[in-house]
C-alpha cells in the first residue's frame, strides 16, 4: 500500500518539477496548485458537483441497461449451442463497432438528451458483456454439469443451479470489468452536444484553455473510478464468500 | 433379483484426426443382483469407466442396452447415484447444500431435506462440517460428502468410478471400511470402478476383471469372505489367495497395454 502510495508522490513531483521549473508552459499545463485551486472554484462555485452527479448516473443507467440484457442473453448463449450458433457471429461483429462512432447517428435519432448519452454507455458495453459472459458459462466445469445430471436436475435445475452460481463470480468481474470501460465512453458521449457532465466541463475548459480544470476533471474521472472498483470488489467478495474461503 | 442388466453394451468412439476409430468396448453383458456389491476391476484405458458412464446415462452406448428395474436407461437421472473420481462437489453450496442438493431438484421441503442430510452427514462422519465449502475440506472429507451426496437421493443403484483413486494410502483404507460398513448396514447394491485390486477384493461380493484394448470382461470371480470386514481381512490367507490370482489375470492385461503403447 504504502509502496504504491509512492508512486503518486513520484508522479505529482514530476510534475511540479516541470510546472514550477517552467519547463512546460503554463498554457499547456496547469501546475498542481493551480489544479487544485481551480477545482476548489468548480466545486464552490460552478456546481462541479452537479456535473458529476449528471456523469455518474449516466454510466451506472447505461451499464445497468446493458448488464440487464446483455448478462441473460450470454448466460443462453452459454448453456444453449444452438443459440450461440443463431448470436455469435453478430455479437462478434457488433462488438467491434466503436462506441464513439455512434454518436452522430444517435444524436440523430435521440436528440442530444440523456437517452443519447445512454445509448453510448449501452452499445459500448452490451456485446462486450453478452460474449464474455457466454464464454465464462460456455466453460463451467463439465464434471459438475454431470454430478448435477446423476443428481436428477433437469435443465432448468441445470443453468439456474449450477451454471449460474458456478458463472456468478466471473460474471460480477466481468461488469466490473466493462464499467471501467463505460467511464471512456460516457466522456466521449458528453464531448459532443452536451450540457452537463464532467465531459462538458472539460470541453467548456478547452475553449477557455483551462488546463487546471481539465486536469482536475481527469483526476476526479480516476477517483470515481476508483472508488467504484473498490465498492466492486467489496461486493463481489460479501457476495461470493466460498469462493475465498 | 436382478436390477440391473448390461446386455451386448459396447462403445466406439468415432474417428479423429485420421484414426482408426476406438473400440474402447467390446460387446459386453454383465448382471447385478439387488443389494450386489460389485467392483469393476481393470488397467486404465480398457473401457471400465466408459461402461460406468454408459449405466449412469452420460454416455450413449454404441450397441446394446442397459436396464435399470425393466426400464432402459437412456439418460441421467437420480435413480443410479454416481460418485467421480475428481472432486465434483458444488464449490458454492456448503456441505449439507451439497448433500440436500439431489432432494432440493426434487422439491423437498428445506426442513426435511437438512433433516435426511443431516442424517447422512452423521452417517459418513462429518459433524461439525454441516456448514463448510468444498475447498476448506481435505480430499477424503470431500468424497466422503460425494457419497452421502449421491446416497442422500435414495439411488437403486450407487456408481462410483475410482471415488478413492486420488487419496492417500491411510485416508483410502478408511474410506473402504466406511464405503462397505454404510453397505453392511443399509444393503445398497453397489458397482465400484477401480484398478486396485486389494480394493477391489476387500469392497466386493463379486470381482469383475476386465480386459484391456479393446475392453470386455475376461473373468467373473466370487468373493466368498465372511462380513462385516475388517481390514484385518486383508491378510488372511484367502484374500492373499485371491489377490495373487487377480493380480495374475492384470498383470497380463497391463503388459498388453504396455506393448500397444
Amino acid at each position: 500500500m504504502a509502496f504504491g502510495l509512492t508512486f503518486f508522490v513520484l508522479f505529482v513531483a514530476l510534475w511540479s518539477w516541470a510546472t514550477f521549473g517552467g519547463h512546460v508552459s503554463k498554457t499547456f499545463l496547469a501546475n498542481p496548485l493551480t489544479m487544485v485551486q481551480e477545482g476548489y472554484d468548480l466545486l464552490a462555485k460552478q456546481g462541479f458537483l452537479f456535473d458529476i452527479g449528471m456523469t455518474i448516473w449516466r454510466v451506472v443507467g447505461g451499464f445497468a441497461l446493458a448488464a440487464i440484457i446483455a448478462v441473460p442473453l450470454g448466460v443462453l448463449m452459454g448453456a444453449y449451442k444452438p443459440v450461440e450458433a443463431f448470436l455469435e457471429p453478430f455479437v462478434s461483429f457488433a462488438r467491434y463497432l466503436p462506441a464513439s462512432a455512434f454518436i452522430p447517428l444517435l444524436i440523430l435519432w435521440a436528440g442530444i438528451g440523456e437517452l443519447q448519452k445512454l445509448l453510448v454507455i449501452f452499445i459500448g458495453s452490451v456485446f462486450q458483456v453478452i460474449l464474455m459472459v457466454a464464454v465464462t458459462v460456455g466453460a463451467t466445469r463439465r464434471d459438475l454439469v454431470e454430478a448435477a445430471y446423476t443428481l436428477g436436475a433437469k435443465d432448468r435445475g441445470i443453468i439456474r443451479r449450477v451454471l449460474l452460481p458456478s458463472s456468478a463470480p466471473e460474471i460480477a468481474e466481468i461488469l466490473r470489468l466493462v464499467l471501467g470501460w463505460a467511464w471512456t465512453y460516457v466522456i466521449v458521449a458528453e464531448l459532443i452536444g452536451s450540457s452537463s457532465g464532467i465531459g462538458h466541463m472539460i470541453t467548456d475548459s478547452q475553449a477557455l484553455l483551462n488546463t487546471g480544470q481539465i486536469i482536475f476533471g481527469i483526476i476526479v474521472i480516476g477517483l470515481i473510478g476508483l472508488v467504484s472498483d473498490f465498492l466492486f470488489k467489496a461486493f463481489n467478495a460479501w457476495l461470493f464468500p466460498w469462493k475465498l474461503a | 433379483m436382478t436390477i440391473l442388466k448390461i446386455e451386448q453394451v459396447s462403445r466406439t468412439f468415432p474417428a479423429r484426426h485420421g484414426n482408426a476409430p476406438t473400440r474402447a468396448l467390446e460387446p459386453t453383458d454383465l448382471t447385478i443382483g439387488n443389494n450386489d456389491f460389485v467392483t469393476i476391476l481393470g488397467p486404465s484405458g480398457c473401457g471400465k469407466s466408459t461402461l460406468l458412464r454408459i449405466v449412469a446415462g452420460l454416455d450413449r452406448p454404441t450397441g446394446g442396452r442397459v436396464t435399470l428395474d425393466g426400464r432402459e436407461v437412456t439418460g441421467p437421472g437420480a435413480d443410479r447415484g454416481m460418485v467421480f473420481q475428481s472432486y465434483t462437489l458444488f464449490p458454492w453450496l456448503t456441505v449439507r447444500e451439497n448433500i440436500a442438493f439431489g432432494l432440493r431438484e426434487r422439491g423437498v421441503s428445506e426442513q426435511d431435506r437438512n433433516k435426511i442430510a443431516d442424517a447422512f452427514i452423521r452417517q459418513v462422519g462429518l459433524s461439525g462440517f454441516e456448514n463448510h465449502w468444498p475447498k476448506q475440506l481435505s480430499g477424503g472429507m470431500q468424497q466422503r460428502t460425494a457419497i452421502a451426496r449421491a446416497l442422500a437421493n435414495d439411488p437403486k443403484i450407487l456408481l462410483l468410478d475410482e471415488p478413492f483413486g486420488a487419496l492417500d494410502n491411510q485416508t483410502r483404507a478408511l474410506m473402504q471400511e466406511m464405503l462397505l460398513g454404510i453397505w453392511e448396514r443399509d444393503q445398497k447394491t453397489v458397482l465400484f470402478v477401480t484398478h486396485d485390486i486389494e480394493e477391489a477384493i476387500f469392497l466386493g461380493s463379486r470381482v469383475v476383471v476386465m480386459s484391456a484394448r479393446p475392453g470386455r470382461i475376461k473373468a467373473e470371480i466370487n468373493v466368498d469372505l465372511p462380513h462385516p470386514r475388517s481390514y484385518k481381512i486383508k491378510t488372511t490367507p484367502e484374500f492373499v489367495q485371491l489377490k495373487e490370482r487377480l493380480v495374475e489375470e492384470i498383470r497380463t492385461e497391463a503388459l498388453k497395454v504396455a506393448e500397444h503403447a
